[in-house]
């Protein structure tokens, strides 16, 4: 039996930091919102822990051994998917947060991530068609016409329709201003399209009556570049008067790719021969239509990063306990057994309380930015919606790049943690490495990540965004230089934080001159940027932890953990940071300093 | 010998108001004579309605209200006699020769013998003005040709002729130059002068090369950009600004005076979609509207333009064109993009070269002449000329030949050279015999370029450098984005007066650059960024850095003068408030603003207001009416609108300094003034105050508490409304306790890194650095 069977959504953790680290009670005080309580969310999560385990951790790894399978143009994902789908949709979970005037339940985005975590935990490929079907709706809801609105977003809600993201064509990934595809307008209000996308997850399987793609093209007379880019909704069947699907569209999947992991998802070629399609939003405003709803996706795919992480880490966690090799270098530990649990040696622990910091601290920051993109969406104040909108604009990047690196890591931690049985197939925990790895490549590389925060959003409006990170954190540490609980962290949490201040400004001045310093700086500044987050997070963890503990309130040996973890945290990841300072310090020079001939001499 | 002490202006329109104003701005009485209306019962109605009508104008004829007093409202029937007083008599009124000649009888049989009299016509030859003149008068006529407003354009164009007296050519040039500020230059009697000539023939080349090319207007604009050296309003914006009602005036009257066979009678055209526009009341900006018109129908603001193809208004579009995506590469790169844009660009400019080539010796002494009246009449960055040496003369030329054109002798002379040449620091301009001539500066006039090309800076950092002026005398100049003030600026700044202190060689200090604005105050963008990032040390290490640095100019063993033109504000206004003496240009504006941004005044500004106000003995007694005063300037960000303004009523400016009218003059004048102070020279006593603390704060938080019930002020105007009171007003202080000036600048430290944790003020900094305007939140 794979070991990731064991998995448990950490539910305690999740409502730790809801309700004691932020509080999400706040929600429900935003109109629309009035339903969403404490005890509503916490109920919602308690029953979607029990779906996920029961309904999609057993398909898992037998949807990652079957994998789609492409018959006649037809996709068939693994077995029990679409079962597992139907329920998925019945329980509601398509809808959960959409607008309920079009079938939706309306629940606060925060609910929504918590879940997706869940999701991703017990099977990511699955999760991926409500997913991206969220991206869809997301897009329409957000740039569509009245009509379009109505007509599809019901169905996605639903769940009867599913969706897709058609960026990606063979000679354009990053680069979507060389996008090929052309759309033709055919006179009536509609446009003919005609190209080839690839790599479309989701683009054509037997979950759903009907898929919706949401397509980048360009209009016969667009400008170069990413300013003449259009947005197009394809549906595969044209809908009928009855909003059924009608007539079937000219786009083809005539190949699906075999690849790395989440092999339960399909990801297709698609051909677009003269299908017909409807623009949603303006003429060549299409990046920036798709690129309003990227927010949400780059967070859903940060929240793969932390899934994968949270199975890996219980996984190899309940291996390690079990499994015993050689003896506890302080003096044998289990001498009714013939060797100790791996758990004993501190080269185990540090793997494992490596992940567990980054699963937890990652869980606070991505509760934080939820929590920002409702307040952002439903606060009364323009002024409070602004500022929350900088936030998220602003750690966007932050917790898509970071949490993506974070879980690939745990899933080679946990990996390393089993030895061999966990290079092999069996117990589960290979296919973790495989699956998460795609996190960090797709929403924007990571290090289109890095360039967008130290390249866009650093700079934006004289540093506005950072202010949103910026002054909390600043308050916080002002707030607690002489708190004696806080001692043990607020001084290298200064520390970190005067780098990252130091940092933004030398990339702030730096980047005015010469933009090559930017993206030489980028990727480890996000990494900077990251960890003094965690580490302020860590430390408002732990004082939280402490006040409970002094309180005599709750789960003692949960606030203990907490406690522990973030002074693990802080003298075993932290130090980090100063490498990160250094290395932004040091400039583009060396990174830039090789010709193209001399990288390499092999003949 | 004349020597003008008293002027009379005929003729109260806008120009001559304007140039009454201008010399009563310069200390001059002025008689401002007009008709006599019909059935008036006051018969100085006229010259008083200009007089009261430009006191309203905005911007401002006069630069202080109490200069309207030196103007005396008079008229033609019952004041002519008052003409025996006066000096200079310039005649202002209708463009006619006929009317124009009546009026010189008149005035011969009043005026003194040696008055001068002078002509502001713009399209009338000299020759025929003085057309059957008593040559005795004739010799001491000629022509001054002011441009639109007389206050603020530079240029100054003199007619005279051979058989003109030689005290009167002499005698208007220093009036004209010395006390009204103008460059003047010297122009042959031909239609239209200088830079009307080749103005005109500009605007109508590129006009047609419009229409005829199939460019929008917006294009047009886009199309006479930067890389021309032109003005950011482009041609059609330009005409909307002077008014297009003027244009198709003067046009005609350079269409009928020059030559048979004169490039501009092939170009000139009559519009009748501009004529419809006149006639409809869309004369520009003063009408309403012209090309352009901002829309407020439905309470919207849309920017609108005309469409050349149905002359009708439509919404402003992004003009595109391949010559527009390389214009940044400069003039030539325009040329050749290949596209109808560059096109249209090369056909109007050659023409305007060739004109220019053509003509520049019948209508100007020389080719610097003719480039320094497009420079200061048009606002242009580079003359014709200076312009041809930008794209290449030669290939300038070339092209030309190539299309057929015949190459004007001026372009065949200067073959592969160039029309300026620089050689040993020292710029020369090419004669029309193809040899050179040094450029010569008249007296009294120095100018930091010319000494920049002769030396090396004896300091220099990115941030500002440092030039010998002669005599032991150093001047500042700031070279960073719009002269802003940061940290680089206040460590060279340092370095400067250490280096005076300690080498012997160095006397004293002029702070000074011929930029658009002397400065603009702190660098916003760098504190914003800062403040976003919260890092407040720096911040404050910055603040604490411009107190002590200014301190130090303030204290230092040795002259400091600034000698500002153009805007002084924020940082800017808190350098002139600590050099020991001002030489200012006439345009300097100056104010604390730092309220507009949130902030307050945080390197001195607050405490020398308190200090200047609270010393100012025409202030009435006890503390409380200087620091209103100071309370009211601050807190309303005032700016003033001349440096006589900040000189009278703001006392940014000191009583002792004097002020500059022409800005080729401000540098000579500071190091004048400087190297009169080093004699002797003693560093000013440090000042102590005693303020009011908490009991004086009543009173202004009254002040202010009224404004917001007027709806003055907003939530955020009274924060920071109130921490400029707690600054002023000592905090907590009581008079009985003496506060320092180290004192005073601690507090405004502490409230403005106060200002900068609000989340409003930066909110007003990110604002005014996107659009240039305030932010009233
Ligand atoms: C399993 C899977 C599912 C996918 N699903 C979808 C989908 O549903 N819809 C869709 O449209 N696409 C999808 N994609 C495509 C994915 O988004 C792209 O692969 C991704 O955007 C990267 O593009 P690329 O592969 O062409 O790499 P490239 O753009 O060629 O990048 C190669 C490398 O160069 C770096 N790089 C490129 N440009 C820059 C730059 N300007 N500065 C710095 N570094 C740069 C990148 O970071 C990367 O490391 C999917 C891909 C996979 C593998």
């Amino acid at each position: 039996m794979p070991v990731t069977d064991g998995y448990n959504a950490p539910l305690k953790d999740m409502k730790f930091v809801l309700h004691e680290l932020w509080d999400a009670s706040e929600l429900s005080t935003y109109e629309g919102y009035e339903d969403a309580s404490p005890d509503l969310i916490n109920a919602m999560l308690d029953e979607a822990a029990k779906f996920t385990k029961n309904e999609l951790l057993p398909l898992n790894q037998t949807g990652d051994r079957e994998g789609c399978v492409l018959e006649n143009g037809v996709v068939r994902t693994p077995t029990g998917f679409k079962e597992a789908y139907d329920k998925y949709c019945e329980n509601g979970f398509t809808s959960l947060s959409t607008d309920p005037k079009y079938g939706g339940t309306g629940l606060p985005h925060t609910l929504e991530f918590m879940i997706q975590e869940m999701v991703v935990s017990t099977n990511m490929a699955f999760g991926m068609y409500p997913g991206l079907s969220h991206g869809c709706y997301n897009a329409i809801y957000l740039h569509g016409t009245e009509e379009q609105k109505d007509q599809y977003l019901p169905k996605l809600n639903s769940g009867e329709w599913s969706g897709t993201m058609c960026l990606t064509e063979p000679h354009c990934g990053t680069d979507l201003g060389l996008i090929k595809t052309k759309a033709e307008p055919k006179g009536d209000g509609s446009f003919a399209l005609t190209g080839q996308k690839i790599f479309i997850s989701a683009g054509e399987h037997d979950l759903t009556e009907n898929i919706v793609h949401l397509v980048l093209a360009k209009l016969p007379d667009a400008p170069e570049g990413v300013k003449g880019i259009s947005l197009f909704l394809v549906p595969k069947f044209l809908p009928t008067a009855e909003n059924t699907p009608g007539q079937r569209n000219g786009v083809r999947c005539n190949a699906i790719e075999e690849k790395m992991g989440i092999h339960g998802n399909a990801t297709c070629q698609l051909f677009f021969d003269g299908a017909i399609g409807w623009m949603v939003g303006q003429p060549n405003k299409g990046l920036a239509a798709m690129f309003t709803m990227m927010n949400a996706a780059r967070l859903g795919v940060g929240m793969q990063g932390l899934g994968i992480g949270e199975i890996a880490f219980q996984s190899a966690f309940d291996y390690a306990r079990n499994r015993d090799q050689g003896r506890s270098l302080g003096g044998t530990q289990s001498p009714d057994r013939a060797a100790d649990s791996i758990l004993v040696h501190p080269d185990v622990r540090r793997m494992l309380l490596r992940m567990k910091a980054n699963n937890e601290g990652g869980r606070a920051l991505a509760a934080w930015i939820a929590l920002e993109i409702d307040k952002a969406v439903k606060h009364s104040d323009p002024q409070v919606r602004q500022d929350a909108d900088d936030f998220v604009q602003l750690m966007t990047p932050i917790i898509k790049s970071y949490m993506t690196d974070a879980g690939s890591e745990a899933a080679n931690l946990g990996v390393q943690t089993m030895g061999g049985h966990g290079y092999i197939q069996e117990w589960g925990m290979e296919q973790l490495i495989r699956d998460a790895r795609i996190a960090q490549i797709y929403e924007g590389t990571n290090g289109i990540q890095a360039l967008d925060l130290a390249g866009r959003k650093l700079g934006a409006h004289f540093g506005r965004y950072l202010r949103s990170f910026f002054h909390p954190v600043s308050a916080f540490i002002e707030a607690n230089v002489s708190n004696p609980d806080a001692v043990e962290f607020v001084p290298d949490l200064a520390k970190t934080f005067g780098w990252l201040q130091q940092a933004s400004g030398q990339i702030a001045q730096s980047g005015m001159k010469d933009a090559e310093e930017v993206g030489a700086a980028s990727s480890d500044y996000l990494r900077l940027f990251a960890l003094t987050a965690l580490a302020y997070l860590w430390c408002e963890m732990a004082l939280k932890a402490k006040a409970a503990l002094a309180e005599g309130k709750g789960d003692a040996a949960f606030y203990e953990a907490k406690v522990k973890t973030a002074r693990f945290f802080y003298k075993r990841m932290l130090p980090e940071a100063q490498a990160m300072f250094k290395m932004i310090s040091a400039g583009k020079e060396t990174i830039m300093a090789l010709d193209e001939e001399a990288f390499s001499f092999a003949a | 010998m004349t020597e003008i002490r008293k002027i009379a202006v005929i003729g109260s329109g806008v120009m001559g108001m304007g140039i009454a104003a201008q010399c009563a701005n310069a200390g001059y009485k002025v008689d401002l004579l007009d008709i006599v209306p019909e059935g008036a019962t006051d018969r100085d109605a006229v010259a008083k309605g200009a007089i009261k009508k430009a006191l309203k104008t905005d911007p401002a004829p006069f630069m202080h209200k109490s200069r309207a007093r030196y103007v005396t409202p008079c008229n033609l029937e019952d004041h002519l006699d008052r003409l025996a007083d006066v000096d200079w008599i310039i005649e202002v009124i209708v463009e006619r020769a006929d009317i124009k000649q009546g009026l010189y009888k008149q005035l011969a049989a009043v005026a003194r013998p040696d008055a001068i009299i002078t002509s502001n016509t713009s399209t009338i030859p000299l020759s025929i003005l003085t057309d059957g003149m008593d040559p005795a008068r004739a010799k001491r006529f000629a022509i001054t040709h002011f441009f639109n407003p007389p206050r603020y354009m530079q240029l100054l164009e003199l007619v005279t002729t051979d058989a003109t007296d030689a005290d009167v050519v002499d005698e208007l040039r220093r009036v004209c130059d010395v006390a009204l500020g103008k460059k003047v230059i010297d122009c042959q009697d031909t239609p239209g002068f200088i830079a009307n000539r080749l103005g005109s023939l500009l605007l109508q080349a590129a006009s047609n090369a419009t229409a005829d090319h199939g460019l929008s207007i917006e294009q047009a604009d886009a199309l006479a950009g930067r890389h021309f050296g032109f003005p950011s309003t482009g041609i059609f914006k330009l005409m909307d600004l002077v008014g297009l009602d003027l244009g198709p005036y003067v046009s005609k009257s350079l269409y009928d005076n020059v030559n048979q066979g004169d490039l501009f009678r092939e170009e000139y055209r009559e519009s009748e979609l501009l004529d419809k526009m006149i006639a409809e009341g869309y004369t520009g900006r003063k009408g309403k509207g012209g090309w352009y018109r901002i829309n407020r129908e439905g309470g919207g603001r849309v920017k609108e333009v005309r469409d050349l193809k149905t002359g009708e208004y439509r919404p402003v579009e992004k003009p595109e064109g391949a010559a527009l995506a390389v214009s940044k590469k400069g003039a030539r790169a325009v040329f050749k993009a290949g596209d109808h844009l560059a096109d249209a660009a090369w056909c109007y400019m050659s023409k305007y070269f060739v004109y220019a080539a053509e003509h520049a010796l019948d209508i100007a002494q020389s080719i610097f002449d003719v480039d320094e009246a497009m420079k200061t009449g048009y606002g242009l960055k580079w003359g014709p000329f200076e312009l041809m040496d930008v794209v290449g003369a030669a290939w300038v030329a070339g092209k030309l030949a190539e299309e057929g054109r015949s190459v004007p002798p001026l372009l065949q002379q200067v073959g592969e050279g160039t029309f300026y040449k620089v050689e040993d620091g020292e710029r020369f301009f090419m004669l029309g015999d193809g040899s050179y001539q040094a450029i010569v500066r008249p007296e009294g006039v120095l100018l930091l370029s010319d000494i920049k090309r002769r030396s090396e800076p004896v300091l220099r950092s990115s941030a500002a450098s440092v030039w010998d002026l002669g005599d032991g005398v150093l001047c500042f100049e700031f070279t960073t984005y719009a002269n802003s003030l940061d940290d680089s600026v206040m460590a060279i700044l340092n370095n400067t007066i250490a280096l005076i202190e300690k080498d012997e060689a160095w006397r004293a200090l002029v702070i000074h650059n011929e930029g658009r604005n002397f400065s603009v105050g702190a660098n916003l963008g760098i504190a914003l960024f800062a403040s976003n990032i919260a890092a407040w040390p720096q911040v404050q290490g910055g603040i604490k850095g411009g107190q002590d640095t200014f301190m130090k100019l303030r204290f230092s063993g040795f002259p400091v003068v600034s000698a500002p033109s153009g805007v002084a504000v924020g940082g800017g206004c808190e350098i002139l408030m600590h050099s020991d003496a001002v030489q200012a240009h006439a345009e300097t504006y100056t104010g604390l603003v730092e309220v507009g941004v949130g902030v307050l005044p945080g390197w001195g500004g607050c405490k020398e207001m308190i200090r200047r106000h609270s010393a100012n003995k025409r202030s009435a007694r006890g503390p409380m009416p200087a620091l209103v005063k100071a309370f009211e300037l601050i807190g309303t960000g005032q700016v003033a609108k001349s440096a006589m303004e900040a000189q009278r009523d703001m006392l940014i400016i000191n009583e002792a300094d004097s002020i500059t009218f022409n800005k080729e003059r401000v540098l000579y004048d500071a190091k004048q003034r400087a190297l009169s102070m080093v004699e002797g020279y003693e560093p000013p006593e440090e000042a102590t105050f005693r303020l009011p603390g908490a009991t004086g704060r009543a009173a202004i938080d009254m002040a202010l508490h009224d404004f917001h019930l007027k709806g003055m002020a907003t939530d955020h105007d009274m924060t920071v409304g109130r921490a400029v009171g707690q600054v002023l007003t000592g905090e907590d202080t009581d008079v009985t306790e003496e506060l320092t000036e180290r004192d005073l600048l601690k507090l405004e430290q502490k409230y403005f890194i106060k200002m900068l944790k609000e989340p409003k003020s930066l909110a007003r900094m990110e604002y005014m650095l996107n659009t240039n305007k305030p932010l009233r939140n």
